[in-house]
């Protein structure tokens, strides 16, 4: 619940001595959020084969790949400059870079993948840290360019593995995927960064004013750049897992995953406004959206309608959270 | 006109973007074989009614300061409300969608003029909800449109170059070009997308002006979304990413800001038809299809780059370094640093 | 639709303000406001900040809604319940924050709003009615299909004075018009708004400036702590019985300037500082252990001498020497390294992180200082914050407390405290520090500044107030129109100190180049 609620900033606070003093008063938002947690988990308990062990690893399985592109997206976010755009474009071109070097063998071939996805990405971030450009128009500007790119030299054909080492990250170590321990570790590495070092709450401030950043001196570009790059790294991991499971890989191995990966942080309660948010808010934000999915699933929901609540729990969190951060400030 | 407001980005990037585009159309018998036929400009006219409705939808919000991105879910919505309702007759099916469609915009311009909310991340939501509620009223299938007539008349040809259809949304475009530019919303539309708190200041009535964009933006995608299926003959349930980065991209190169207060439906018009004559050159001249991604990554680039603030602060420094140092007159009198008590 | 103002006889009460209470959260900011203003008549609002003026006006001009009382215009209760209720009702605002849309062209922005322009534009019909008003104003050189972007910001403010004098009101209500003003520009304004008054609307005029208050007004009430003190003709008042009004009592001035025979430590040297169109070639030198000041009315530069400083401005040039190193201009972060910290004069949009903790927000600048290897000693961190926060005066059990939930004084004194206590840190940059700051937080302020300088930094802060001026600076430079007037170290009277601010000086820099117009103010006296 008030991994939801409270902003995960004055938690990393409170650790250095201070503490909140005195508790808020409930409001109306508290309820609306505590009725429609109570609804989703009675929902699920009502839900037949919601509670066993193996639709538990579904659910995290089905959230690990989304999750790990989320990640990323969550620096982008925290670090001020909204989302995005191009993260399918990414995946698929760097998806297709880590199939081709499968001859190299597989690290060599995932050293590479992440290399090229974090330079990509690295590059539109300085271009939005340092000349201030606005990231919407500029990601879209370079998912044509990406797709043009691996479009061309591709020749417009799926690329397939040159070698078989790829087929290590399908592993299932313990009956789980490889890619739900690979997100666990993610989560807590992004979280003690954020929380713990001097670029996470660099990015926490310049997320916030970016101007207030610039006029004290702080390295804004350096730390917006360093933000997307690590984010392009978290992309390349999803996209050579994304390979990986579907063994050749064309422009169009992305498929829908920028809007998941936004609807994943959004629905983790991160404003898009920058200067807050957290990785386990996106994990949570994550799972959210893959336990919902499976329990309309489990009660014989289509696709359509699962998308469809995939949208209203985003809708939902984003104004609940906007209320809410809004009712802190007056 | 003056020659100084052809050079504002209101114009000028349209005109950039339509000139070069243009230039590419009439060369195409340089490296084509065929000239350039009458089909030519229909079919260019027939793709830009494709997404002409669902880029000026988008283009308005974007001048009033905001980002709808639900036009394409609408779009889709529209689509498949005016196949299943309007089976029997089309205007019926149009009503629907259309209804629909404001419904969906009064919703979100309530919600987002009322609480003050971002629209970005509220408008993704409803489009992925969109889709979703399309995709479940077709069971995820594509819908076919039996009513053949419809089919036929809405892309006949009429004047050689149009068919009704591509007239319908010209005229949309020059409608709002024409409320835009005598009534009291166009100037209002700008204001409240470039400040806000100024328009409130001086008596806008911002939030009413907000809802209305949004349900003018929900009515043009839906509407655009049903000719689209009466086209087709059949409504798609996913239409992809790709129309709304087209129409972000056609709206942008309309000369129209992510940062609001800036553009006109006729910039928007410009951009659409940039979009619509580059599809067309890259099929005639059978031009591999990533040709077209560089071409508007190209173009996207130059806007970020006009737009960018620190970027243009870089060049003020930048000249400021090179240019030799200013013959200011050293006034030998106070430099000193000495203080006269 | 509006009456038109002649439906007011001279001298009838037009506007009748009645027991205005408005709260926010627990602070009451108006207790109970009653006035009364007549038809034709110039009517100044005056007090000190925070003393309740602009809740005044937010209420009269439909921006909020009173908790209690009443507001009669010519005689009928009206609810001015939004922006738009108080147009139709016949009020006019000119806001303390420039408020015309730069995306707009001139004649585009005075139709904004204009209760009197319906749905279809009928263009020729306003601008009959506003031409003369922009020409009253100074502004007949304005085309009315001008990009507002090609405009400076003096003209900006005028087009918005135009905008509400040309609605024909019943009352218009000018809150701060003249802050961002040149002389010249204001002397337009006041014959102006004379013009309005005398056609039978009422005026009301919030002001800082109190010479122009006397000057300009009938009638003048003043407010303090959200009461009205006094309404009283400006016939029986003078500036000092003004200001006794406004601050109950006056202020006791403690003479701490040091002793000017010590001498002290060259730490700055300035030289040949030049901001294209707004400063010109200004030079000057900062002391260790002393506080400085730059005192200039806005548009004079004194603000953008310290923005340059600061690595803000792009276009500057000369040269900035600190401590024997150079410094970069044009990049913060360069300003930064060189050892000079800046504290804007907008502490929100530039400034403080609102959402954020206090302590983060005192520490921010040197989380350098408290990592190992990128990563944050959480010790350090603590001892740091504990120190700074004693240092400030702030309550440590608030140092979890989001800055933007603090007072006023409090969030300076953390935008301050963000510079103290740090070796690396050689010279204090504040524009405007006690911006938005109530009396006592300005003592405290004024202090922290001054231990500032005796621990052995330059100061340099930038100021239109002479109090705060003749206060707490040692040596005063003070500037017009881009340049340096003079000087002044030790004792200074503030009537000197305002005319070099206000008129420059008589023997003004022989030579200067005259062919080279250096400012926009100069700029826009040629025009007017």
């Amino acid at each position: 619940m008030t991994t939801l609620t409270e902003p995960p900033v004055a938690t990393a606070a409170a650790e250095h001595g201070s503490r909140e003093p005195g508790r808020r008063k409930p409001t109306a938002s508290d309820l609306v959020v505590v009725l429609a947690v109570l609804a989703v988990v009675a929902l699920g308990l009502t839900t037949d084969r919601f509670v066993t062990v193996a639709n538990a690893k579904a659910i995290v399985t089905s959230a690990s790949l989304v999750g790990i592109a989320a990640l990323g997206l969550t620096l982008v976010m925290i670090g001020g400059s909204a989302v995005s755009l191009a993260i399918s474009q990414t995946v698929a071109a760097v998806g297709m870079i880590f199939l081709s070097a499968q001859s190299l063998g597989l690290v060599p071939a995932l050293v590479l993948a992440i290399v090229g996805g974090a330079a990509i990405t690295a590059l539109q971030g300085a271009v939005v840290g340092y000349a201030a450009a606005n990231p919407v128009v500029l990601t879209i500007a370079a998912s044509f360019a990406i797709t043009g790119i691996a479009t061309g030299v591709s020749g417009g054909s799926s690329v397939s593995a040159s070698g078989r080492g790829y087929d290590h990250l399908n592993a299932t170590p313990g009956g789980l995927a490889l890619s739900v321990y690979v997100l666990i570790a993610l989560v807590v590495v992004v979280e003690w960064v954020l929380r713990r070092t001097r670029f996470g709450r660099t990015l926490y401030l310049v997320g916030e004013n970016r101007p207030a950043a610039r006029a004290a001196g702080m390295a804004v570009g350096r730390t917006t750049a360093v933000a997307w790059a690590i984010a392009g790294a978290l992309f390349a991991v999803t996209a050579a897992f994304t390979a990986a499971f579907n063994t050749s890989a064309n422009v169009n191995l992305g498929g829908t995953l920028t809007f998941d990966a936004i609807a994943a942080v959004l629905a983790g309660g991160t404003p898009i406004s920058g200067g807050r948010g957290s990785a386990v808010r996106t994990l949570a934000g994550a799972v959210l959206i893959a336990a919902v999915s499976d329990i309309l699933l489990l009660r014989g929901y289509s696709t359509g309608v699962q998308v469809m609540v995939k949208g209203l729990i985003v809708l939902f969190v984003v104004v609940i959270v906007h209320v809410r951060t809004k009712g802190r400030h007056a | 006109m003056r020659l100084s407001s052809l050079t504002r980005p209101e114009s000028l990037v349209p005109l950039v973007a339509l000139g070069t585009t243009v230039v590419a159309f009439a060369l195409l018998p340089a490296y084509t074989d065929s000239g350039i036929a009458s089909f030519d400009v229909y079919n260019t006219f027939q793709i830009f009614a494709r997404l002409g409705l669902v880029a000026l939808a988008l283009g308005l919000t974007m001048i009033a300061g905001e980002f709808d991105l639900s036009v394409v879910g609408t779009y889709a919505l529209g689509g498949m409300l005016a196949v299943q309702a309007g089976q029997d007759s089309w205007a019926t099916g149009v009503l629907v969608a259309v209804g629909a469609g404001a419904a969906i915009g009064l919703v979100q311009g309530l919600v987002i003029a009322g609480l003050k909310i971002p629209s970005m991340p509220v408008t993704l939501a409803t489009y992925i909800a969109l889709l979703g509620l399309t995709s479940s009223l077709s069971d995820g299938l594509s819908k076919t449109y039996s009513n053949a007539s419809v089919t036929l008349w809405v892309d006949q040809t009429v004047l050689t170059f149009f068919s009704p259809r591509s007239l319908i949304t010209l005229g949309l475009f020059g409608v709002a070009a024409l409320v835009l530019g005598v009534s009291r919303w166009g100037r209002e539309l700008r204001a409240i997308g470039g400040d806000r708190r100024a328009s409130r200041v001086a008596g806008v009535r911002v939030d009413r002006l907000v809802v209305g964009t949004f349900v003018a933006s929900g009515v043009l995608s839906a509407l655009g979304g049903a000719l689209l299926s009466f086209s087709l003959g059949s409504a798609n349930p996913d239409p992809g990413v790709q129309p709304l980065i087209l129409a972000a991209a056609a709206a942008l190169l309309g000369g129209v800001s992510l940062a609001g207060g800036r553009g006109t439906p006729i910039g928007l018009l410009g951009g659409m038809l940039a979009v619509a004559l580059l599809a067309e050159v890259v099929t005639v001249a059978a031009l591999p299809a990533y040709v077209t991604q560089l071409f508007y990554a190209a173009l996207l680039v130059v806007i970020v780059v006009i737009d960018a603030p620190d970027l243009r602060n870089g060049l003020v420094r930048a000249r400021t370094r090179l240019r030799p140092p200013a013959p200011t007159a050293p006034s030998t009198r106070n430099d000193t640093g000495a203080l006269h008590a | 639709m509006t009456s038109s103002p002649s439906s007011a006889r001279i001298g009838d009460v037009l506007v009748r303000v009645d027991g205005l209470v408005r709260t926010y959260g627990s602070t009451r900011a108006v207790r109970g406001a009653s006035f009364d203003v007549q038809a034709g008549e110039i009517h100044a609002l005056c007090g000190h900040n925070g003393a309740g003026k602009s809740t005044v006006v937010k209420m009269l001009s439909g921006q909020e809604s009173p908790d209690a009382g009443t507001i009669h215009l010519a005689g009928r209760l009206v609810d001015l319940g939004s922006r738009q209720a108080a147009q139709r009702g016949g009020v006019a605002l000119v806001d303390q924050e420039l408020s015309v849309v730069p995306a707009l062209t001139v004649m585009e922005n005075l139709m904004l709003g204009d209760p009197q322009v319906g749905w279809l534009d009928r263009r020729r019909t306003a601008a009959r009615r506003f031409r003369p008003v922009l020409d009253d104003l100074g502004l007949g050189h304005l085309r009315l299909d001008q990009p507002l972007t090609d405009l400076g910001i003096g003209e900006r403010q005028l087009v918005e004075i135009a905008r509400a004098l040309g609605q024909q009101a019943r009352l218009v209500i000018l809150d701060e018009p003249t802050a961002t003003l040149s002389d010249v520009e204001s002397a337009h304004v006041y014959s102006a708004v004379r013009k309005v008054a005398a056609s039978g609307c009422s005026v009301l005029f919030v002001s800082h400036r109190l010479g122009e208050v006397l000057e300009l007004c009938d009638t003048v009430t003043v407010m303090r702590d959200g009461d009205v003190v006094a309404t009283t003709s400006t016939a029986d008042l003078t500036v000092e019985s003004l200001i006794v009004q406004m601050l109950g009592e006056l202020p006791e001035r403690p003479d701490r300037r040091l002793d000017q025979d010590t001498e002290s430590e060259v730490l700055a040297r300035i030289d040949g500082l030049s901001v294209p169109g707004r400063v010109d070639g200004m030079s000057m030198t900062l002391h260790a252990g002393r506080v400085h000041a730059v005192a200039g009315q806005l548009g004079s530069g004194a603000s953008e001498v310290l923005r340059a400083l600061a690595g803000l401005e792009p276009g500057a040039s000369g040269s900035a020497v600190v401590d024997g190193c150079p410094v970069h201009l044009g990049h913060p972060s360069g300003a930064a390294r060189a050892g000079i910290a800046f504290a804007s004069n907008d502490r929100k949009s530039e400034g403080l992180f609102l959402d954020k903790p206090i302590a983060w927000n005192l520490l921010a600048t040197r989380l350098g200082h408290l990592t190992r290897l990128g990563v944050i000693r959480g010790g350090r961190w603590s001892s740091s914050l504990a120190r700074l926060v004693a240092l400030c005066g702030l309550d440590p059990k608030r140092s979890g407390h989001s800055v933007g939930s603090l007072s006023g004084g409090n969030q300076q004194k953390v935008f301050v405290g963000r510079s103290l206590g740090r070796d690396d840190v050689r010279v204090l940059l504040l524009d405007d520090p006690t911006r938005g700051v109530d009396v006592g937080g300005r003592a405290a302020i004024h202090a922290l500044l001054r231990d500032a300088a005796d621990s052995g930094m330059a100061v340099l802060f930038a100021s239109t107030e002479l109090e705060e001026l003749l206060d707490l600076a040692d040596v005063v430079t003070t500037m017009h129109q881009g340049k340096v007037v003079g000087r002044h170290a030790g004792r200074t009277s503030g009537a000197l100190l305002l005319r070099e601010m206000t008129h420059g000086s008589a023997a003004d820099e022989p030579s200067a180049p005259a062919e080279q117009p250096p400012g926009r103010a100069e700029k826009r006296e040629v025009h007017a």
